[in-house]
């Protein structure tokens, strides 16, 4: 009774259909039952289904505008068969009984709608095309333009500008030619002090000091500039500056988050490899491949194994339903979060859309999803997914910790067989001194010997365990068991249609990739993909975060979205060169700084020409810098920093729990403290809880890729800056350092403040402004109950510079 | 070195008015500080009260929150089959996942009897409340999706259990703005940090104004919780007018520097407001001003009902003062509404503790005539099963309990949906939680569905996909 489908090179032919035994074939009848579907029928499914399953669109595979696509059915089967409405999903859908499969999504049609396709379908399905040979041409790939994005970059020439003096850099040839073409004149170069305000900020997070100021402004050498650049570049705060921003992108914290909130303990090892490799410029071919497969990476020294598998984590760092009651849930929203945070970190694609049907706007088709994410069920992330589930972490003990473990191991073992020695001996001496019938008094002398060596090993049995050597573990993957996945039909793990071999999107991979076969889950074949140097996205979106850190905005404005719902690139043939050249320089990151920073658009200045202020109101076209708001780490730090107090101790945990206990339970309480003076990548980040500084200045979510903070303006921020503890102390002791060393005249102490906070000097009426307010808070303060010390006024006054625009905006 | 550039009307007004050096004078000219007040009012408009889809029923919500689920067939839900069959099996499947195994069915140790001209069945564990069931609107046929705290917590908060998304107070902050310029539109007082902690009044994607502003936390008593930062240690509000005052002639000079510029311009607007909030919020808590009656009325003169009646009467004091949307928590350091075991115990403790402030708030409300446009709704994350855990507890259930909602635009005294005959499964008049927060956004005069924000490539919305508006129970 089947109809037999027969594809052929993407065309489908429907042969003959027979006519369902006890359906009527009389004419007579086969008219009327053509006007019931005609008018009861067909105009049910274009108003309620066509819209997803018609001709534009075909979700879950299912097409109901055509009689093929009724019969055929889509991913979960035969959406009809005539004659047997009970065993007819498109009946299944509409009565809501599964609540897996209820159609149309927004609510149930009424009754008679769903008696009508019953009788229907009971009729045969009677169709127009029912009986007829139909030959029909499925929807062809819509030939829409392709994605700019999915085409390989192309270095292209430089433009030809009018103002050849003008660019420094070959990118200052791109950015000048837009400008020229909109007749925009660029702002000129921003004075010396803003330029080292700002690259310093911009490279280590912190304000240039002073003496820095003060050198970098009487320097003579034509390379002053470049210098300075290396030297920041060079320095350890560099990595904990930038390694901050690849955090936010593989969405670090030091805890679980979600539904229960269970210490990370060990996270922070990954923080330290991500700081340590930018630091030390790895190549971002090779960083992205030790994150994806370090743990199958041949590794040269021990020390390198160990890096390896620390980098890892970042599979493993995302939080996790842990009290997921359906543990196959479970794993597959663990598996989906990878596979989520692996697109739109290093894809720039939004991956995850595709867990449920097709992705609705970019070319990437529910298959593709399961695809990928077969990778990670090949994958171990867990231990178990038994409520609170545990997840894995590898060894990272060296030869000597493992050595020390060992020797550990047979000392408790040994004690162990010891004391049962000891025990079988009492006791067959008992047994034989008469049925156990012995007491104490009756004990012969050498049982009291025994009982005394007993209590001794018990007491070294106890000591060992209590000293056991401390194996240090990361959090991160290895492989598991490899295992193809089923399509999870609306994303169900409840209903699985046909299985997906593990491979990479077919539109970018193409539709002929070698097999990643049984023996890997194929996370290295993963990595070699996307570091191909020909791949089309993963160069450019690296490429454009750095430049979104640098500028505060991406060439592409949406830096982990790059498919059609992404935003167009502002200057494409920049952003392709910049691509070509960073692959070219062997992925260089510290490079491509240079490229960036030695730019004759990178130093200009804010100032905004009323034309330039009129056609390009948003600066899309670089034509100026932007006047930007500090993150909140760099607000924090440079608060410490100012005020003399910050401790730039690397590296280590701060994390006041131990691993896998509860940050929070029902009682609501916070033990986590903020309360170091240690740079702000080092304090715990804390999911559904983040240090309330950071979440009032915008912190990343911590749960999800962000490349592009937001940065709001809101009154709590106001609030903090009146009256934050942190501020308090900062502006105390900024006061007492511009007594100390400032010099004894207050236009001197002034003056150091200014250096100190905003790198500038003084104007004199600002010299004059700050004197007034002293005095005149603290004659006002008198007035109060207490006697105010002299430094309140200059607290207050330090506290007002602290608070002010101009020091937590860089321009 | 400064260019002729375009200027600011406020950069312009301070120039043209006193010239530069003399900009503390300008804040006394009443004709300049009346400009400046206005120029904030335009730097801050995104805060500003806005239209919603169309007129609405509520202009404000108060949520009163029991975490840890507690019991509908032993509050208001009354099952006379789960009473008569105590002891036997549940005669049809328990739900394909639980939490934990349950038993055989176990029938609700308080007897239950009607109250009221709606002749609504009520147990004992709430009689105050009980007297106002001619006020309630019980919705019986409520269920989630998700058997654990976590997720059912992000779930009712967040209409979503496994993504990160803003939470429901959050949305009808960015829907509505607010009332009150000198407060948040959302607060959340005492909230617990378990299970979603700060996710429950985050704003996610949305814009950071949106987030609920917390008051403490669930470990400190309401009397202590207050707004972070809201005042000073150092500087008594006289002297932080100095250095404000300040504040706004260095930055006026730093906004000449750098040309106009809406983010530099706004944020010398907060500076003042929130100066203002600072005075605002302790007048709030400040509570001297309230008679003994209404103190007594909200049970503040017993220790078992003073804790989470301080909740119950700020969150009017709130709601007087134009705040949108007002969370308060009851959840105890033990175990909150969970009774896994010892149901009695426990239920009768958390009743004791919210019964009284409960009913004294909606009095209150209605005396004030605010009961009109405020919604008041009340639950837990999920009920709890019908069958028994252990010998004297029952676990999570998610597939159908009771909330119920009070006040502007439902029907008062009025019962929706039910559950089986036991209380196990929804099954009459089912309301997921996406089609309560499709029918309170409803309420508020906004539709759910046209209420969406894009992020990430594409519209978002508090009912994701779903959401039905229950219209049946609107007044």
């Amino acid at each position: 009774m089947n109809l037999r489908l027969v594809k052929i090179a993407g065309l489908i032919v429907l042969s003959i259909a027979p006519i369902p035994v006890g359906a009527q074939t009389s004419d007579g009848n086969r008219d009327a039952s053509l006007r019931f579907f005609e008018n009861r029928i067909r105009p049910q499914l274009a108003e309620n289904c066509y819209e997803c399953h018609g001709a534009e669109r075909q979700e879950s595979g299912l097409r109901l505008d055509t009689y093929a696509g009724i019969l055929e059915g889509g991913d979960t089967g035969q959406a009809v068969v005539p004659g047997e409405p009970d065993d007819s999903l498109l009946l299944v859908a509409l009565s809501y009984e599964n609540e897996e499969l209820e159609m149309p999504p927004d609510g149930r049609l009424s009754d008679r709608v769903i008696m009508d396709m019953r009788q229907w379908i009971e009729m045969g399905a009677p169709h127009p095309d029912q009986g007829r040979p139909v030959a029909e041409v499925p929807p062809p790939e819509q030939q829409e333009e392709r994605q700019w994005s999915f085409l390989p970059p192309q270095a292209g020439s430089l433009p030809a500008v009018r103002q050849t003096d003008w660019p420094q850099a070959p990118l200052d040839h791109h950015v000048l030619s837009r400008l020229e073409r909109r007749e925009v004149v660029p702002a000129p170069t921003a004075g010396r002090r803003t330029v080292l305000r700002r690259v310093t900020f911009d490279l280590i997070g912190l304000p240039p000091a002073p003496s820095e100021v003060q050198a970098f402004v009487t320097a003579t050498a034509p390379d002053a500039y470049a210098r300075h650049v290396d030297r920041l570049l060079a320095s350890p705060r560099y990595g904990e500056r930038w390694g901050r921003y690849w955090l936010d992108v593989a969405r670090y914290a030091d805890s679980n988050g979600l539904d229960e909130n269970l210490a990370y303990g060990n996270a922070w090892r990954y923080r330290d490899y991500v700081i340590g490799a930018w630091n030390a410029d790895k190549p971002f071919d090779r960083f992205v491949t030790e994150q994806l497969a370090g743990d199958l990476l041949p590794p040269a020294t021990e020390s390198e194994r160990r890096e390896h598998l620390v980098a890892t984590g970042f599979l493993a760092l995302g939080p996790k339903v842990l009290a997921e009651v359906d543990a196959k849930k479970m794993e597959m929203d663990i598996i989906d979060e990878q596979v989520d945070t692996l697109g739109r970190a290093l894809l720039g694609l939004t991956v995850g859309c595709a867990r449920c049907h097709d992705h609705k706007f970019d070319p990437l088709t529910n298959a593709d999803y399961y695809g990928l994410a077969g990778i990670f069920k090949s994958t171990r992330t867990m231990e178990n997914f038994i409520k609170l589930a545990r997840w894995h972490e590898n060894s990272i003990a060296t030869a000597a910790q493992q050595q020390r473990q060992s020797l550990h191991h047979e000392a408790v073992e040994s004690t162990k067989a010891a004391i049962k020695e000891l025990m079988a001996a009492a006791q067959e001496a008992t047994q034989q001194q008469g049925g156990g019938a012995s007491t104490k008094s009756s004990s012969p002398p050498s049982a009291a010997a025994a009982k005394k060596s007993l209590k001794q090993l018990r007491e070294k049995l106890a000591e060992l365990e209590k000293h056991a050597p401390q194996m240090p573990t990361a959090m991160g993957v290895q492989e598991g068991k490899v295992t193809d996945l089923k399509i999870h039909i609306r994303g169900s793990h409840l209903r699985l249609g046909a299985t997906v071999p593990r491979r990479f999107p077919t539109f970018l991979a193409g539709a002929n990739q070698e097999a990643l076969g049984p023996a890997q889950s194929g996370r290295l074949r993963l990595a070699g993909w996307l570091t191909d140097p020909s791949h089309p996205l993963t160069g450019r979106v690296i490429v454009n975060r750095i430049w979104r850190w640098h500028f505060g905005r991406g060439l592409v404005g949406t830096p982990d979205n790059f498919g059609k719902l992404g935003e167009l690139p502002t200057h494409p043939q920049l952003l392709d060169w910049l691509a070509v050249r960073f692959v070219k320089d062997g992925w260089s990151i510290k490079s491509l700084h240079r490229m960036i920073l030695s730019s004759a658009t990178y130093q200009l200045s804010s100032q905004v020409e009323a034309p330039a202020a009129r056609i390009d109101p948003e600066n899309r076209l670089l034509g100026r810098a932007t006047v930007r708001r500090l993150e909140a780490e760099a607000i924090r730090d440079a608060l410490l920093s100012v005020s003399g107090q910050l401790d730039l101790e690397m590296g280590g945990s701060l994390l006041h729990v131990d691993n896998r206990q509860f940050l929070f339970d029902h009682t609501s309480k916070d033990g986590t403290t903020y309360d170091s003076r240690r740079r702000s990548i080092y304090l715990p980040v804390i999911r559904n809880h983040l240090f309330d500084v950071f979440q009032l200045f915008d912190y990343a979510d911590a749960s999800v890729t962000n490349g592009n903070r937001t940065t709001s303006t809101v009154a709590p921020q106001a609030l903090f800056m009146l009256n934050g503890d942190l501020v308090r102390s900062a502006m105390k002791a900024l006061a007492n350092r511009a007594v100390r060393e400032g010099g004894v005249a207050s236009r001197d102490q002034i003056r150091f403040l200014y250096m100190a906070t905003l790198a500038r000097q003084p104007r004199p009426e600002e010299i004059q402004q700050a004197q007034l307010f002293v005095e005149k808070f603290r004659a006002a303060a008198a007035s109060g109950s207490s006697a105010p010390g002299l430094e309140t006024g200059w607290e207050a006054l330090c506290q007002v510079l602290l608070a002010s625009n101009e020091f937590i905006h860089i321009r | 070195m400064r260019s002729l550039r375009a200027m600011s009307r406020r950069a312009m007004l301070r120039d043209s008015a006193v010239g530069f050096g003399h900009l503390a004078l300008c804040g006394m000219l009443s004709r300049a500080a009346a400009e400046e007040r206005a120029a904030d009012a335009r730097a801050l408009r995104f805060l500003a009260a806005k239209q919603p889809h169309f007129p609405p029923r509520a202009r404000r919500v108060i949520f009163l929150f029991m975490k840890g689920g507690p019991s509908h067939v032993d509050t208001f839900e009354f099952k006379p089959r789960l009473q008569r069959d105590d002891g036997k099996p549940l005669p049809f499947d328990k739900p394909r996942v639980q939490f934990a195994p349950t038993n055989n069915l176990l029938r609700s140790p308080w007897k239950f009897r009607q109250y009221g001209e709606s002749g609504s069945w009520v147990s004992e564990l709430f009689p105050h409340v009980a007297k106002h069931v001619d006020d309630l609107c019980m919705l019986h046929g409520v269920h989630g999706t998700n058997a654990a705290h976590g997720g059912a917590l992000l779930k009712l908060h967040t209409g979503s259990d496994n993504f990160v998304r803003p939470s429901m107070g959050a949305w009808v902050s960015y829907g509505l703005g607010t009332e009150n310029e000198n407060l948040p539109a959302f607060v959340t007082i005492c909230p617990t940090l378990a299970h979603g902690g700060v996710k429950n009044w985050g704003s996610a994607f949305l814009p950071a104004w949106c987030q609920g502003t917390p008051l403490g936390v669930a470990s400190q008593p309401a009397s202590s919780a207050t707004v972070k930062y809201a005042t000073n240690q150092r500087f008594p509000l006289r002297l932080q007018r100095l250095q404000l005052d300040l504040l706004r002639e260095v930055n006026e000079q730093h906004l000449q520097d750098t040309g106009p510029n809406a983010i530099l311009e706004s944020r010398i607007a907060l500076f003042e407001l929130a100066f203002r909030m600072q005075s605002e919020i302790p007048q709030i808590q400040d509570i001297s001003g309230e008679s003994a009656v209404v103190r007594r009325q909200y049970g503040l003169d017993e220790k078992i009902t003073a804790d989470f009646g301080l909740q119950c009467l700020l969150a009017r004091r709130f709601a007087e003062r134009g705040v949108r949307f007002i969370q308060i928590t009851h959840s105890d350091s033990k175990v909150q509404w969970d009774q896994h075991g010892d149901l009695k115990q426990g239920h009768e403790k958390n009743a004791l503790e919210v019964d009284k402030p409960i009913a004294g708030l909606l009095a209150d409300l209605k005396t004030r005539g605010l009961l009109e446009d405020t919604l008041v709704l009340w639950g837990g994350e999920f009920g709890r099963t019908p069958t028994a855990q252990g010998s004297n507890g029952r676990d999570h259930n998610p597939n159908g309990f009771t909330m119920w909602m009070a006040g502007a635009g439902v029907k008062p005294g009025f019962h929706f949906g039910a559950t089986d005959e036991y209380g196990f499964f929804a099954r009459d008049n089912k309301m997921h939680i996406h089609d309560v927060h499709a029918t309170l956004l409803h309420l508020l005069g906004i539709d759910h569905e046209e209420l969406t924000y894009r992020y990430a490539g594409r519209d978002f919305r508090l009912t994701d996909v779903a959401g039905t508006v229950a219209h049946e129970i609107l007044s």
